[in-house]
């Protein structure tokens, strides 16, 4: 049972406080939180999601800047406040478009009435993302030129939705005019880690099948694959019934409307990495020489864009003077190094050269580990590949599309 | 590049977000009370009353306090703009409880939207009106949600579910009709409301689990389309049912023994070690299962040794995963594990933990090790709970360590989990890549994270001896290295990971020191190279403990103690005290040619201790020195050797600070018992009706049973442990004839995991035994008698929601008596008795002996409506006389409370202050010993459920009072013949009509005096008679009509209806009751009692009044 919510900017700031309990909570638990915060390092993404503070257990979720933090005192199960948590955040991403300060602010009111219909005296109600949609109308361009030029408009619905009483609660009821199409995106992100000695020690695959449907009625649709074996672990939707997967591995569903995530799968115990990144330190008499090679190992055939670089320089370093063959390299106040490469190129390999000064020392004796990114488009780099998409219950046969894009997810690289 | 252009690009996107904020409401939180908001509330528009209440609801978020605005904020509640509604609703529930007597106010809007025709206000009515949480709302709140409990509208009821748990904070006293309300929500068709049904049912009863029983298939198959939060829920409490109904399950893996979870039992077991060199029966399964059942305080209780096969005793607690329910469970939630809430899969891996047959459990293993990858925020929580897990079947896990590797982008205490878990799950085949992992970790920049990589090779290597000395070797390198690192520049965090690794080592070299000996020979010579005091320090120590080890190490103590007698004037203090124990020890343990040599060394170093600048390094000089005094060394040598030279048990890498909770519970994040935790319900705590009724039975076989079979293992459990044994045939009767009884019974905790293990455990325990015994029979009993009388409750509950449910669509019973035939008869009010009781104001023994007692009068006040008459009797009981005696309002003789903020309106119906609260307030001037002075005075009550403080006044002295209220003296008689009566009913249907139930004892007393004076009366005639006045006598109404029963039986009182009337004094509403009897004039009746009162709230709480005195 969560007692309240206060939602914090990322200086620390309350920007919303929603109490859900008599057992209201003061404001100065925020304070509290963002002391504790600063003696963790200040870094709000590696706080941890429980703390027992010594009044009240905070529940937070740090999202694009906004820490979302829900307090109780009593038990309960820890995951049903992070996910709820997450899930307000999620809600609020699609209703805003994306997630910061400003946007929290200036719609202050539709977060508080989304606060409001998600929870209620500190059990989750309506979370359903198309139920709200249509009880809290998103600020849309429209409405918010109505409100400039007539000074009102109301964003609250003045029925209850359908869906609430419907057996697909994720569904809205009574769709006619959709467009009649459906998008099945497979995006797939690659975890590998490349030891100290070159070894590939771990590559796995995860990936999410998102669909964007916008189907009239009450579509049933099925999605097979030609090789499910490979699906080490599986999660679903809540659309999606239990029984076909189960004795078929395949997936039966009346989808919601709209884009939503289908399923989450992993892929282990892959072989081939696509990219490689070979780092060199070599240090002596307070000197270290570093050289890092990047290149494309396994073609995939399609072209691998947008590849960076990153890594972190020891605390023992006075100064860095790196240069690189292509792209362009940059050192940030906290000795975060990017190399951004862009598209690797086909007749060069980039490389990355350079000459660290160590402080006080005569040799290097902590390494940094590169994290590389890169997106692969057209390609599911888990092999994974989609049989069939049947639909059934429309009135005529719908557009079908299918995309697949890999990305960096983990991919690091020890040196 | 282009300067210019870039200055361009940020002022467009300046411009483009000022676009973006045109018609939010950004500016009503950036300048929220720049207008004046008060008129904007008041305004006649919707739009520029939504203005002012998003002001406010900026001025919230940002923590400024508004309360002052909430009169007119509440006003809109009336208005038909949803939004209004909707903003009204997020401000009144903010601010309700500070201003209860404002948010009264709101009430009647309420009440008028639960019957609106959209269901989307009445659900937002009634969450409202539950939210706002005022006490005296509590029973309209109720008669609210019953309403809504059976709304058409699944949203409605599932509102209503809702709603129950915040009645239940309101009033925790009474909750059988809220559970009576779970009940009929938890048998709805529509899955979310049974969701919110069982978050109700979690709320307010967690342990009637004999509501489940009725719907527990049915439960177990809506789940999968449950929604996801009451999923969660739900599992706990059909797991809990199923713990608490058919006890653990025997093939889970809490019974399972070590050997079949662990491939490494042998090496496990050597890990372990005892005390006394015999295998330790500590088993972490048993020991999770005991944290589980009974808390993890209860667990360090005298039993830790668990029979290796608890068979005979446990059966009556198992089931097998074979039993129904256990497989009904299993099959619902196992698809559940696939959801894409992390909780939902937790919540569903938990009951497969506790209740999967152990070939089984395996199928949660990865559907949680891939909530570490998908759902980022729930890594934490996640790893907590396979960190437990894990140490008790690791070889679950042992495939997967790859899951734990660590990524550089963990936060750090991730890192030390993973670390953990790694340790604990590694085998000897994956222990090789575990180990090259953590070399690499080794270099990582978080020194820290370093140094629990380095404790947690120590830990592998203790675990699995047969890699410990490739680890030593790894450990040893690393200490050379470091200690090369931390000498040539002072770097943070590198002394704590050379500190870690000759802790590590020193954890190692303990298991078996004569074998590492080359290892500590090379320790010691790294002496010259570590800098770092405390790694100084633990090296000596290591020194010093195993001086006498093996054939090498002898050989260069002496050189040793040179060297350490050679660096003493420079070490740190620590490094000192180490270096003085170290050379005692090397004194006490030493034979032969050399012992000259070191005695001398010893007495150069103590020399130099004594004079140390340090008071620790003199105090420890002096005590080494006393007990190893230079001429006489065998004098006090044991006691030295004893303080010395104490050879610790190997202590087992798995320490005893484990803490177990719960599966996917808040207290296994934070390692204690967070408030309102509760571990799993006793096994077979409920039994089906039958099992209950055959208990009585069951204790006259037990005997018989027990007879036949005087030794079987059941016998030497723990009932008898305590008790000597020659005498246990002949008192097996009585404690036997218990056990078999209640064999069924739980609480025998010992019993719930295994017996006692043999004697041994019997000699040692034995008091402990004893209490325990005690306390067994004891919580037995309990026990038996909680079950009758829930199970009595059960059924009275049945059976009031039976007739309940009956009464909703036929006409109320007070209706249907008028059709059945009936007398009725007129009594002139002369035949009724009537004596208000007299309560007490002030207490004699409080005030020097002026008694103080009041009673409500039936008088009208003709000054106020809002005053209420109250006789007061002042009597003298002291010998003496007493002088000016006074009543004085308290609250009025101070300064009064500025009320400015509220509204004129407010102030005029909440009407306090102008009235004085006591009229007239004469004073007495004598009151002669045993005279009695009665005085009615009129009384201003500012709440009718409120007492009003009162200040007695006598001899100068004052005395505080309080005078309580009576809701049944704030109506004055209106009299009315049974036509009007019966119009009024008509008019006050539904909202306005509650009633209630309870029995009638009153005429009992009379019948009996009646039937010795042998005067022959209508026996039912004399109980309306004691109807009327003990109505009368506690409240001002007016009699409307006795009817009385015709009927041929003459002892049957069924039938019986009383009418009263009267009208509430601050508002002249009238207020109707129905007072209807059942039942034989012999016995108790019961009576239903019926209001008709248009104010609901008065209506309700005359309700409960009348029926707390008929009661």
């Amino acid at each position: 049972m969560l007692q309240c919510i206060f939602l914090l900017s990322d200086s620390g700031e309350v920007m919303l406080e929603k109490q859900m309990t008599a057992h209201r909570v003061d404001r100065s638990i925020c304070a509290w939180f963002w002391d504790y915060v600063l003696s963790q390092g200040g870094d709000s993404s590696k706080i941890l999601q429980v703390i027992a503070s010594p009044t009240h257990y905070i529940f937070q979720v740090y999202r694009e800047g906004i820490t979302f933090l829900a307090c109780t005192q009593v038990e309960m199960p820890p995951l049903m406040a992070i996910e709820f948590l997450s899930r307000v955040a999620d809600v609020l991403t699609d209703y805003l478009g994306s997630l910061n300060e400003d946007l929290i602010k200036d719609n202050f009111v539709i977060v508080y009435e989304i606060l409001d219909e998600m929870m209620d005296n500190g059990f989750p109600l309506t979370t359903e993302p198309n139920i709200l949609r249509e009880m809290i109308a998103p600020p849309d361009i429209v409405s918010k030129m109505l409100n400039v030029v007539t000074g009102k408009s109301s964003n609250v619905s003045n029925k209850l939705p359908e869906a609430t009483a419907s057996c697909v609660p994720w569904r809205k009821t009574g769709l006619k005019n959709a467009s009649n199409e459906v998008y099945v995106n497979l995006v797939e992100e690659l975890d590998a880690l490349v030891n100290r000695e070159g070894m590939l020690v771990k590559c796995e695959v995860y990936g999410e099948i998102q669909v964007n449907s916008h189907l009239p009625g009450l579509p049933d649709l099925t999605l097979s694959f030609a090789n499910p074996t490979i699906l080490n672990d599986v999660r679903f939707h809540p659309c999606v019934r239990f029984r076909p997967w189960e004795s078929h591995q395949v997936l039966s569903f009346v989808p919601p409307d709209g884009q939503f995530k289908l399923m989450s799968y992993r892929v282990k115990n892959l072989k081939n990495i696509p990219v490689y990144l070979k780092p060199q330190l070599s240090s002596d008499s307070g000197n270290c020489r570093i050289d890092v090679l990047v290149g494309i190992r396994n073609d995939p055939g399609k072209t691998i864009d947008s590849v960076t670089v990153k890594f972190q320089l020891p605390l023992c370093i006075a100064s860095a003077d790196l240069t690189s063959n292509y792209g362009t390299v940059n050192i940030l106040a906290d000795k975060t190094c990017s190399w951004s490469i862009g598209r690797i190129p086909k007749d060069k390999s980039p490389s990355l050269t350079g000459n660290l000064v160590l402080d006080g020392m005569d040799r290097l004796h902590v390494f940094p580990t590169f994290q590389v990114k890169f997106k692969i488009t057209g390609v599911a780099f888990s092999g994974l590949q989609i049989d069939k998409l049947d639909v059934k219950n429309t009135p005529s046969s719908p557009y079908k599309g299918f995309r697949a894009i890999t990305q960096a997810g983990q991919y690091e690289v020890r040196s | 590049m282009f300067p210019q252009f870039g200055a361009t690009a940020e002022s467009l996107t300046k411009a483009s977000s000022l676009v973006l904020r045109i018609g939010t409401d950004a500016h009503l939180y950036d300048d929220p009370d720049d207008v004046s908001i008060a008129p904007l509330l008041e305004s006649r528009y919707d739009s520029e009353k939504c203005e002012g209440l998003k002001r406010l609801l900026a001025l919230i978020a940002q923590g400024a306090d508004v309360s002052h605005l909430f009169p007119q904020v509440v006003k809109n509640l009336a208005s038909q703009s949803l939004e209004v509604k909707k903003l009204v609703y997020l401000y009144l529930l903010h601010y309700a409880e500070k201003r209860p007597n404002e948010a009264l106010l709101s009430i009647n809007c309420f009440q008028k939207d639960l019957s609106d025709t959209n269901p989307l206000v009445r659900a937002w009515a009634l969450r409202a009106m539950a939210g706002i949480r005022l006490h005296v709302v509590a029973p309209l709140v109720l008669a609210a949600v019953t309403k809504c409990a059976r709304d058409p509208s699944p949203y409605v009821r599932k509102c209503a579910a809702y709603a129950l748990p915040k009645l239940y904070d309101l009033q925790q006293e009474d909750n059988t009709s809220l559970e009576e309300l779970v009940c009929i929500l938890l048998s709805d068709n529509s899955p979310g409301v049974i969701g919110a049904a069982a978050t109700a049912f979690n709320s307010i009863c967690p342990y009637n689990l004999l509501l489940i029983k009725r719907n527990f298939r049915r439960l177990c198959e809506t789940l999968p389309d449950v929604e996801e939060w009451a999923q969660i829920i739900l599992i706990e409490i059909l797991l809990r049912y199923v713990v608490a109904r058919h006890g653990l399950v025997k093939d889970s893996i809490m019974f399972a023994s070590t050997s079949t979870l662990n491939s490494q039992s042998d090496q496990e077991n050597a890990a372990f070690g005892t005390v006394g060199g015999e295998p330790n029966d500590f088993k972490l399964n048993r020991l999770m299962l005991r944290c589980y059942v009974e808390g993890q305080e209860e667990y360090l209780s005298p039993f830790q040794h668990i029979k290796e096969d608890g068979n005979d005793p446990d059966d009556l607690y198992l089931t097998t995963s074979m039993n129904d329910d256990v497989r009904i469970l299993l099959r619902c939630t196992s698809p559940l594990l696939w959801s894409q809430n992390s909780a939902v899969v937790l919540a569903a891996a938990g009951v497969h933990w506790i209740m999967a047959p152990k070939n089984e459990v395996e199928r949660i293993v990865r559907p949680i090790l891939f909530i570490l990858r998908s759902s980022c925020a729930a890594k934490h929580v996640m790893l907590c709970n396979i960190i437990v897990f894990a140490k008790t079947a690791p070889s679950l896990f042992a495939p997967y360590y790859e899951d734990f590797f660590i990524s550089s982008s963990d936060p750090y205490q991730i890192k030390t989990l993973k670390l953990e878990i790694l340790s604990t799950i590694a085998t000897e085949s994956s222990l090789p890549v575990i180990l090259e992992e953590f070399q690499d970790y080794i270099k990582d920049p978080d020194r820290r994270f370093v140094a629990d990589t380095v404790a947690a090779i120590g830990l592998c290597a203790q675990r699995l001896p047969t890699v410990a000395s490739t680890c030593l070797e790894g450990l040893l390198a690393l200490v050379l290295y470091e200690s090369s690192v931390s000498n040539s520049h002072q770097l943070d965090g590198e002394a704590d990971v050379l500190v870690q690794a000759i802790m590590s080592i020193k954890a190692i070299i303990k298991q078996d020191p004569s074998a590492y000996e080359k290892v500590i020979v090379r320790l010691i010579r790294s002496l010259e190279i570590i800098k770092e005091p405390a790694a100084r320090a633990l090296v000596i120590w290591i020194f010093g403990e195993y001086n006498s080890v093996g054939k090498i190490i002898p050989n260069v103590v002496p050189s040793v103690l040179k060297y350490l007698a050679w660096s003493f004037t420079s070490e740190e203090i620590d490094t000192k005290l180490q270096i003085l124990n170290a050379s005692a020890k090397v004194v006490l343990s030493t034979q032969g040619e050399n012992l000259l040599t070191f005695k001398e060394i010893f007495q150069y170093i103590v020399e130099l201790a004594t004079h140390d600048l340090n008071y620790d390094v003199r105090d420890r000089a002096r005590l080494v020195a006393k007990l190893l005094p230079y001429d006489n060394i065998f004098r006090s040598q044991e006691l030295a050797e004893h303080i010395l030279s104490v050879k610790l048990p190997p202590g087992s890498y798995l320490a005893n600070n484990l803490r177990i909770y719960l599966p996917g519970s808040l207290s296994q994040i934070v390692l204690h018992a967070a408030p309102g935790y509760s571990p799993l319900p006793k096994p077979c705590s409920i039994l089906s009706n039958a099992e209950a009724g055959e208990i009585t039975k069951n204790m006259g076989i037990g005997i018989s049973l027990e007879m036949n079979y005087p030794d079987s293992s059941s016998v030497s459990s723990i009932d008898e442990s305590g008790s000597v044994y020659d005498s246990r045939n002949s008192d097996t009767g009585s404690i036997d004839s218990d056990e078999a009884g209640f064999a069924s019974d739980p609480n025998e905790n010992g019993r719930t995991i295994g017996t006692v293990d043999g004697q041994d455990a019997l000699l040692v325990y034995l008091s402990d035994s004893n209490n325990y015994h005690g306390q067994t029979t004891q919580s037995n009993n309990e026990n038996i008698s909680e079950l009758i009388s829930t199970d009595l409750t059960e059924m009275m509950s049945k059976s009031a929601l039976e007739s309940w449910l009956d009464e909703q669509p036929k006409p109320s019973s007070a209706q249907k008596s008028e059709h059945s035939s009936s007398a009725r008869i007129s009594l002139t009010d002369q035949s009724i008795e009537i004596k208000p009781k007299p309560r007490i104001l002030l207490d004699p023994v409080n005030s020097s002996g002026l008694d103080v007692k009041y009673a409500f009068s039936s008088e009208v006040s003709s000054n106020s409506p809002l005053l209420v008459c109250v006789e007061l009797i002042f009597e003298n009981v002291s010998a003496e006389s007493l002088a000016n005696i006074a009543i004085e309002d308290e609250e009025s003789s101070r300064t009064v409370e500025p009320q400015d903020q509220v509204s004129e309106e407010t102030a005029r119906l909440l009407s306090a202050n102008e009235t004085p609260a006591i009229h007239p307030t004469e004073v007495i001037a004598t009151l002669d010993p045993h005279q009695i002075v009665k005085k009615v005075i009129q009384v201003h009550f500012h709440h009718h459920l409120l007492p009003l403080k009162m200040a007695v006044l006598c001899n100068g002295k004052r005395h505080s009072v309080k005078l309580w209220p009576d809701i049944a003296y704030f109506l004055h008689p209106l009299s009315m013949d049974m036509k009007s009566f019966i119009e009024k009913e008509r008019h006050l249907p539904g909202m306005f009509e509650y009633s209630r139930r309870c029995t009638f004892t009153d005429h009992l007393q009379e019948l009996g005096h009646k039937e010795n004076s042998s005067f022959q009366t209508d026996k039912i005639l004399l109980v309306s008679k004691s109807f009327a006045s003990k109505m009368l006598s506690n409240s001002n109404l007016h009699l409307v009509s006795i009817d009385m029963p015709v009927s041929s039986n003459i002892d049957d009182a069924s039938g019986l209806c009383l009418r009263f009337s009267g009208e509430i004094l601050s508002s002249s509403k009238p207020c109707l009751i129905t007072v209807v009897a059942e039942g034989k004039v012999s016995g108790p009746l019961d009576v239903t009692v019926k209001v008709n009162c248009e104010d609901t709230m008065f209506g309700l709480n005359l309700l409960n009044r009348v029926v707390a005195f008929l009661h």
